[in-house]
């Protein structure tokens, strides 16, 4: 928090924002932790954390007899193992998968992957729900991916 | 606990569906001798590659218990195969 202030207070003795704009911003960051607290609260008392990912895939292909439907449950404890076996990776190795994810053109460092930030993320999971549709003269597929 | 039964589950074409409940169990029984044999050679692995062995037998055994509940179901119109773990 004190970091966030300190860079307020720079920015406004650079000459970046003004004196009102830095009387807002530190008044929203001061609002914003109670704000999240109080609507946490209810919410951690009466949300349970999701034990599933299930992915969902409805494939309608032309040409084909008929739709492929695929349905995967996955626990979530499988996954913190499997962040857990990611930590495993040799470093070298780790740092080939990493080159050969920027070469897609993906923007992600496998290296930053914790079992510490998966707790959190499976925190936020609970929200989250993924729909996916695509539709066109050769194939209509429908891919949903959520927590339950 | 690890998983103890697989129930696998297969559909034709002639929507006829074959349940078969394989017991788990008794492939970890004969898994086990195996990877008491194999454990010295998992061990030097695990240091040529700069692996704590401990901590990837610890990751290896939360992987096979985490394996509970998962269910895999893929399904067509002229066939499905279904595969739960418990």
């Amino acid at each position: 928090m004190n970091e966030h202030r300190l860079q307020i207070l720079q920015m406004l003795s650079e000459g970046k924002i003004s004196p009102d704009e830095a009387e807002r911003l530190i008044s929203a960051m001061e609002e914003r932790p109670s704000a999240g607290s109080s609507q946490k609260a209810p919410e951690s008392g009466t949300k349970a954390r999701p034990k599933y990912l299930r992915v969902q895939v409805d494939s309608e292909e032309a040409g084909h007899e008929g739709p492929t439907k695929v349905n995967v449950r996955v626990p979530m404890q499988l996954l913190r193992a499997g962040v857990k076996l990611a930590g495993l990776i040799p470093p070298q190795a780790l740092h080939r998968a990493n080159q050969a994810i920027h070469e897609q053109g993906i923007p992600f460092d496998l290296s930053q992957i914790k079992p510490e930030n998966l707790e959190e993320l499976i925190d936020q999971l609970s929200d989250l729900s993924v729909d996916v549709d695509q539709k066109d003269h050769e194939a209509n597929v429908k891919v949903r991916v959520f927590c339950e | 606990m690890i998983p103890l039964v697989a129930v696998v589950s297969l559909r034709g074409r002639e929507s006829r569906t074959l349940r078969v409940w394989v017991p788990l169990i008794l492939l970890w029984l004969l898994l086990v001798p195996f990877a008491v044999l194999l454990s010295p050679l998992i061990f030097i692995v695990c240091l040529v590659c700069r692996v704590n062995p401990f901590h990837a037998f610890s990751v290896g055994w939360q992987i096979l218990r985490a394996l509970n509940d998962t269910q895999v179901a893929v399904e067509h119109r002229s066939a499905g195969v279904s595969i739960c773990v418990f």
